[in-house]
């Protein structure tokens, strides 16, 4: 089997490593509705940014990757205890990050597919948009810092997002990805992170995993 | 205009689950008699709280080793043989709540040994290494419609070519995270569930519950016939007013159902919108067909929901009985509510059916002529 | 103008839910506090009231119909938390 789809948007957040949610919030103002910009988040917001222009309508779907996700609801809302925040609790539920965009642009998609985990994450990210029947299928992704999560190994270290459009037009698309079964066992595919700086970087990305090769290259 | 049902035939080889009855056959035949797992029991476990409905494995107070690992390890025993995790057979792993009970403990007792198990990937991995998966695991997670999405992968997985079998595979145990959540939301509070009655205030119950299937192309004489998936995008908690969110999934599985006769197990977690806009939904789309709901028993075993009840509709299929909306009463929001048991013999299919937050939804066929 | 208890609870209102450029004396006493586009405000802010009402004045909501009745205005929320402060 060979799946090959055609990147029409790309677009990647890496603001400065201690970049805070005040400061995203000024950044990017102009690009949320006002009432909603309030209890965005800085994953929320970065996410958002990335998706600027990515032209989803209510038959596509969206892949999101993330491994650690809403970072700094969920440490908020644990250190809230006994009192739960409903709010906190509602966006530190995986897909907050992206669904406090969606909801915000009020953009309903056929399918979500939320992911988590990490080290395969990219690959099976990318596998369940080669997967998707929709004419467009967004793959999406990032973390934000994290504070005492982060001191034990539970969150990111520096604030990422990015996405891209896959779509099967190769008029006018950026690039590619493509994979194809062979008998190449399970390589080191790229941390959700390589793959955010790769495809700002517009590098090409090889890797063997899932039963097959994979490719991303540009134009 | 709402994306169609994606269809497919594909067997289930094997199937089970485990909730605070037993596995599936033990907690079919409980709700048949009309037993109620949920008991009420303070919302944080052993730091108290307001006493809410739970339906617990044991108690909701964090353990080491993380509480679910050893009933994971008790549903694992009921696996078909591997190997899992290769290419050829991967593994869906899909949860809402993953190991977030051990967060909120290791806030609450400041015991590293608990973030092991702390976030998604640690959880995952720790069952991973425990059952001796391979590396391909694939993790989804979307709250209440979680288990359907490892479904649907799995089916795509399977149709593609990419996997010979693929095993999905659903926990999700209540913790004082989210029993803490839902209370702050106030839709978990002291009253006991009743999916789709109309009354005063609405209530849900909690629920641990895991539960796997195996698909493949083997015969088996229930089949997954299509999937539906619908999200709305209106509001975090709330849906679009006219029900439509919960029309689109009804209505694109009625567009593939070539003449079945269904019933349906819907999400009827207690809540008075949802419940209302689903039973009107189901009831437009599928007039005179059975609707029930077994949360008012079992609770709401949140991202694991789907397949767990899954699960229990195959045990019941094979006892030739399906259990009614346990805990239900009338008034009603629809007519068609089964409040009662009913003999599954005048259908030839089932659509079991999702929602969650975010208006997400969440549909399947089951073809079940061959049960 | 609004009596004391009135004007502490806007202030709340500003201050919890982060209301950015609204002042206290902008909210209305007797409009709807939830659902108004003025504000932007959901099921969710209403929620998050209900938990700093819940410390601010040792009160317990049970349910989310019972905190939709209570904050349905300000003027609502004042007669709700007198009233409850009388049976307490």
């Amino acid at each position: 089997m060979t799946a090959e789809r055609f990147i029409h948007h790309v677009a990647v957040e890496q603001p400065d490593p201690a970049e805070t949610v005040i400061g995203a919030r000024e950044r990017l103002r102009d690009r949320f509705p006002r009432t909603a910009l309030r209890r965005m988040t800085h994953l929320g917001l970065m996410l958002g940014s990335t998706l600027d222009g990515a032209r989803l309508g209510p038959e596509d779907a969206l892949v999101y990757a993330s491994t650690f996700a809403e970072t700094r609801a969920l440490e908020d809302y644990l250190n809230g205890f006994p009192a739960a925040s409903p709010l906190l609790f509602q966006t530190s539920i995986h897909p907050g990050g992206i669904q406090q965009v969606l909801i915000g642009r009020q953009q309903s998609l056929a399918r979500l597919w939320p992911m988590a985990g990490r080290d395969r994450l990219v690959e099976h990210a990318l596998l369940t948009a080669l997967l998707e029947p929709a004419a467009r299928a967004a793959v999406a992704g990032g973390e934000e810092r994290g504070t005492w999560m982060l001191d034990h190994q539970m969150a990111a270290d520096r604030p990422f997002a990015f996405a891209l459009v896959l779509t099967r037009e190769s008029a006018g698309a950026l690039g590619q990805v493509r994979f194809e079964t062979a008998d190449a066992g399970e390589g080191n595919g790229p941390s959700l992170e390589e793959f955010a700086r790769g495809l700002a970087d517009r590098r090409a990305m090889v890797w063997t995993g899932g039963g097959g090769a994979w490719s991303l290259d540009w134009r | 205009m709402n994306a169609p049902a994606e269809t497919c035939s594909l067997g289930i080889e094997a199937c089970d689950c485990l909730t605070p009855f037993g596995d599936a056959d033990a907690t079919a035949a409980a709700l048949l008699a009309g037993a109620r797992a949920l008991e009420l029991r303070p919302v944080l476990g052993r730091d108290g709280g307001d006493l809410v409905p739970l339906a617990l494995i044991g108690s909701m107070d964090e353990t080491l080793p993380a509480r679910w690992l050893g009933e994971v390890r008790r549903l694992a025993g009921a696996l078909p043989p591997g190997p899992w995790g290769l290419a050829h057979a991967p593994v869906v792993v899909t949860s809402s709540n993953f190991g977030v009970g051990s967060l909120y403990a290791f806030t609450r007792d400041r015991d590293p040994r608990h973030i092991a198990h702390g976030t998604p990937y640690a959880a995952v991995e720790a069952i991973r290494r425990e059952l001796g998966w391979g590396p391909q695991v694939h993790v989804f997670s979307h709250a209440c419609v979680t288990a359907h999405l490892g479904l649907a992968q799995a089916s795509r997985l399977v149709q593609a070519g990419l996997a010979e079998r693929v095993l999905v595979f659903s926990f999700d145990f209540v913790s004082p995270f989210v029993a803490g959540g839902f209370h702050s939301l106030k839709i978990l509070n002291g009253e006991m569930p009743a999916p789709y009655a109309q009354r005063e205030t609405g209530s849900i119950g909690l629920g641990d519950g895991a539960a796997f299937a195996v698909i493949s192309k083997a015969p088996s004489p229930t089949r997954l016939s299509a999937h539906a998936f619908h999200n709305e995008m209106f509001h975090f908690t709330g849906n679009q007013p006219d029900g439509a969110g919960f029309r689109a999934c009804p209505e694109a599985i009625a567009a593939v159902t070539k003449g079945r006769r269904v019933w349906i197990k819907g999400h009827g977690t207690g809540t008075l919108e949802a419940g209302r806009l689903e039973a009107e939904a189901v009831a437009s789309v599928f007039p005179g067909a059975p609707l029930v709901s077994w949360k008012g028993s079992l609770g709401h075993t949140l991202g694991s929901c789907g397949l767990v009840e899954l699960a229990i509709t195959l045990a019941a299929l094979r006892r030739g009985r399906i259990p009614g909306t346990v805990g239900g009463r009338t008034p009603s929001f629809a007519d068609n509510i089964a409040l009662q048991p009913f003999d599954p013999g005048a259908f030839d299919g089932a659509v079991l059916s999702s929602n969650a937050f975010g208006g997400a939804h969440a549909a399947l066929l089951l073809d079940t002529s061959g049960a | 103008m609004s009596d004391p208890l009135t004007q502490r609870l806007k202030s709340l209102v500003v201050n919890t839910l982060k209301l950015d450029g609204v002042r206290p004396e902008d909210i209305p006493d007797d409009e709807p506090l939830i659902g108004s586009p003025r504000f932007g405000l959901d099921s969710i802010d209403a929620l998050e009231l209900v938990l700093s009402l819940e410390k601010e004045f040792g009160l317990k909501i049970g349910s989310s119909e019972e905190s939709r009745k209570a904050l349905a205005s300000v003027g609502a929320l004042a007669a709700y938390i007198r009233s409850r402060q009388k049976v307490a």
